[in-house]
């Protein structure tokens, strides 16, 4: 699903220049629920946008779904992100003006699907988060738990094949937490290949695989003990 | 997609109001100065006759001292001399032809209450209502006899007979008209050319007459005309009939001409005339006429001037200024939205999409701005006509091309406001947005 090989991105400054990943190697299986960790700085999140295409590699080849990413411009690339990934965030990152109808149509909207088409994957993801009857709310009027299954909806609506999270749990408390992962751990049994960056050890090991990064590379890659057992929230 | 960035912009734009508020104002005072000054020169340009533009030529013949200029602005007298103008309306070539000048005086009922008042009038040829398309409410022109003969027959304007008879059809009635009775033939719809094309000699924005007499009558009232008369030489003027005889010019000539060739026969004409009259000592410098459309006779006389221009140039340039402002707040709320737009490249939005998102908005906030300035402008307007000059209620008013251009004005400003903010926010790192939001 993810392949990619001597990944390398600098940022550079005027006097700096700063390796986040280096010679960065890691393949993902389809189906595949990997963790990533590390300390602070240590590139996971560099990862995880160029993986995502939000970034490009300063050097290096990766390939997504058996394709070269390297050299599609703007727009092929939108497209990919749009078709294939699905993003969850730590913050949520849902338009606080849009009700969760409204968040959840943007990528569709992008996808071009007609209305009734969008109106139908919505109501199946909300209903599938269980938040069908919070259709017009706005995202503050939710929990912290709520609006990240909000945003685990609008990632599943386009129905991608492979799921980003950036610390999904980072902002919710024991119970929520555990609510979510769960849910992602459902969407994986179904099929969408998840790889998640978290600094929690306990939710890495329910990973089917866990990748550690330390100074922008790979230092070490775990198999789980024992297959991830998931049910819905 | 527009529909969808459409309601996105009116979402956006209700969520920051204190906001928009400023935008669409920046757009709205830049497009209401602006608007206010291009609406004045537009209307002040606008050419009345425009309908018949390609056939109709003011005439200007070359009459003029081979020493010194007619004025600083033009080589050939804007006028014609009365013994030119009865020379020329011999000619046959024209469709029709007017040779005409202001004039004026008492006009009163016999009999009547209704106290005597100075009527503006015009004496003209009886082509005058054909060539310019001057409607009639009842009866038409006068007898063609009276282009040569004093018959005392007279035109009167809706105004005039309102005035006089209530608006009834007065054809066939009589009015006192300096001293003496003439018969009316006709009344004229009411017909206001503004500019007044036919006589920019006599004040470009000024009420058009108020009653017509034939051209015939010049010797018999010894006609002296209202408005300018301009002459280059010294002549021993001891009667009337020397002031008609004389170089002096005062009546304004025009022609219809149909097509090419008539056109090319009445230039041989023209030619013709001057050589004639070259012969016989007159016209001494080189052999020179002028036939001018109505479109071309309003910037040769200089209608909107210098001064009207750069006026329309200063609101420009405040519009300019405003539109700076625009960029600015465009530039705050776009950026501070970053992280909206970072959340959308995350979920499929390309550059150009978020681009094009954004300036719709722009587009939004030039529309409203755009119909809050055409307020605006119908204010400065007001407050122009407010300035009591009389031909300002004709001038100082907004049509709706006018209206339309205000809107596209404002819509088109804003766009160009948009593109830099619309470009920024589209090349902004969603990453940085995801993490820290």
């Amino acid at each position: 699903m993810l392949k990619m090989h001597n990944i390398r991105k600098s940022y550079r400054t005027d006097t700096i220049e700063t390796h986040a990943l280096r010679d960065f190697s890691l393949e993902v299986d389809e189906g595949e629920f990997v963790s990533v960790t590390g300390p602070s700085g240590s590139g996971k999140t560099t990862f995880l946008n160029i993986a995502g295409l939000l970034e490009t590699p300063t050097g290096g080849e990766y390939r997504l779904d058996g394709e070269d990413v390297s050299n599609l411009n703007d727009r092929q690339r939108s497209r990919l992100r749009n078709e294939k990934i699905g993003f969850i965030f730590q913050g949520f990152n849902l338009i606080p003006d849009l009700n969760l109808f409204d968040n959840i149509d943007v990528p569709l909207r992008y996808r071009g699907f007609n209305a009734k088409e969008r109106k139908k994957r919505i109501e199946k993801v909300l209903d599938q988060v269980g938040l069908s009857a919070r259709a017009k709310h706005l995202p503050a009027q939710l929990s912290g738990g709520q609006q990240q299954r909000v945003a685990i909806a609008r990632a599943l609506a386009g129905e991608p094949r492979f799921l980003l999270a950036d610390e999904p749990t980072g902002n919710l408390d024991s119970l929520m937490a555990r609510q979510v992962m769960e849910l992602l751990e459902f969407i994986n049994e179904w099929g969408t290949t998840i790889v998640m960056v978290t600094h929690d050890p306990d939710l890495a090991r329910r990973a089917h695989r866990n990748i550690q990064i330390v100074d922008g590379q790979v230092s070490d890659l775990h198999r789980a003990t024992a297959p991830a057992t998931a049910e819905i929230a | 997609m527009i529909g969808y960035y459409i309601s996105l912009a009116l979402r956006s734009l209700r969520s920051t109001p204190i906001l928009s508020a400023l935008m669409v104002a920046a757009i709205a005072v830049g497009v209401g100065a602006a608007m206010t000054t291009l609406t004045l020169n537009y209307m002040m340009s606008r050419n009345a006759l425009a309908e018949k533009n390609e056939v109709l030529y003011a005439v200007q013949l070359d009459s003029w001292s081979a020493t010194n200029g007619v004025d600083n602005s033009s080589e050939m007298p804007w006028q014609v001399t009365y013994q030119d103008a009865v020379r020329l309306l011999r000619s046959d070539i024209p469709s029709n032809q007017v040779a005409m000048h202001r004039w004026g005086g008492p006009i009163t009922l016999e009999n009547s209450e209704i106290r005597p008042f100075i009527a503006d009038a015009r004496v003209t040829s009886r082509d005058f209502f054909a060539l310019f398309d001057v409607p009639f409410i009842y009866g038409g022109t006068w007898t063609a006899e009276a282009d040569n003969n004093p018959v005392q027959q007279i035109v009167l304007s809706e105004k005039t007979n309102d005035r006089l008879f209530g608006g009834e059809n007065s054809v066939g009635r009589s009015v006192n008209f300096n001293g003496a009775a003439f018969t009316v033939v006709g009344v004229t719809e009411h017909w206001q050319p503004s500019p007044k094309v036919h006589d920019l000699n006599n004040g470009h924005f000024n009420d058009s007459a108020e009653i017509f007499l034939p051209f015939g009558l010049h010797r018999q009232f010894e006609i002296y005309p209202w408005g300018n008369t301009n002459g280059w030489k010294s002549e021993e003027i001891n009667s009337y009939e020397d002031r008609l005889n004389s170089d002096m010019v005062w009546l304004q000539y025009w022609v219809q001409l149909d097509s090419a060739e008539q056109v090319e026969r009445y230039g041989d004409f023209l030619t013709g005339y001057i050589r004639e009259q070259k012969a016989q000592g007159r016209f001494p410098r080189p052999l020179k006429f002028g036939l001018s459309h109505p479109s071309e006779w309003l910037t040769l006389n200089e209608v909107v001037d210098g001064d009207d221009r750069m006026l329309s140039w200063l609101s420009l340039a405040f519009l300019l200024v405003c539109l700076v402002n625009a960029v600015a707040l465009l530039l705050a709320k776009f950026l501070r939205k970053a992280p909206e737009a970072g959340v959308r490249r995350a979920l499929g939005a390309s550059r150009q999409s978020v681009f094009s998102q954004h300036l719709v908005e722009s587009g939004c906030v030039g529309l409203a701005g755009g119909l809050v300035g055409i307020l605006l402008t119908l204010a400065g307007l007001g407050l122009i006509r407010q300035l009591q000059m009389g031909y300002m209620d004709r001038v100082a008013a907004m049509d709706w091309a006018m209206m339309l251009a205000a809107i596209g004005l404002a819509v088109l400003s804003s766009l160009l406001a948009g593109l830099y903010p619309a470009w920024r926010i589209s090349r902004t790192n969603p990453s940085i947005y995801l993490k820290t939001q």
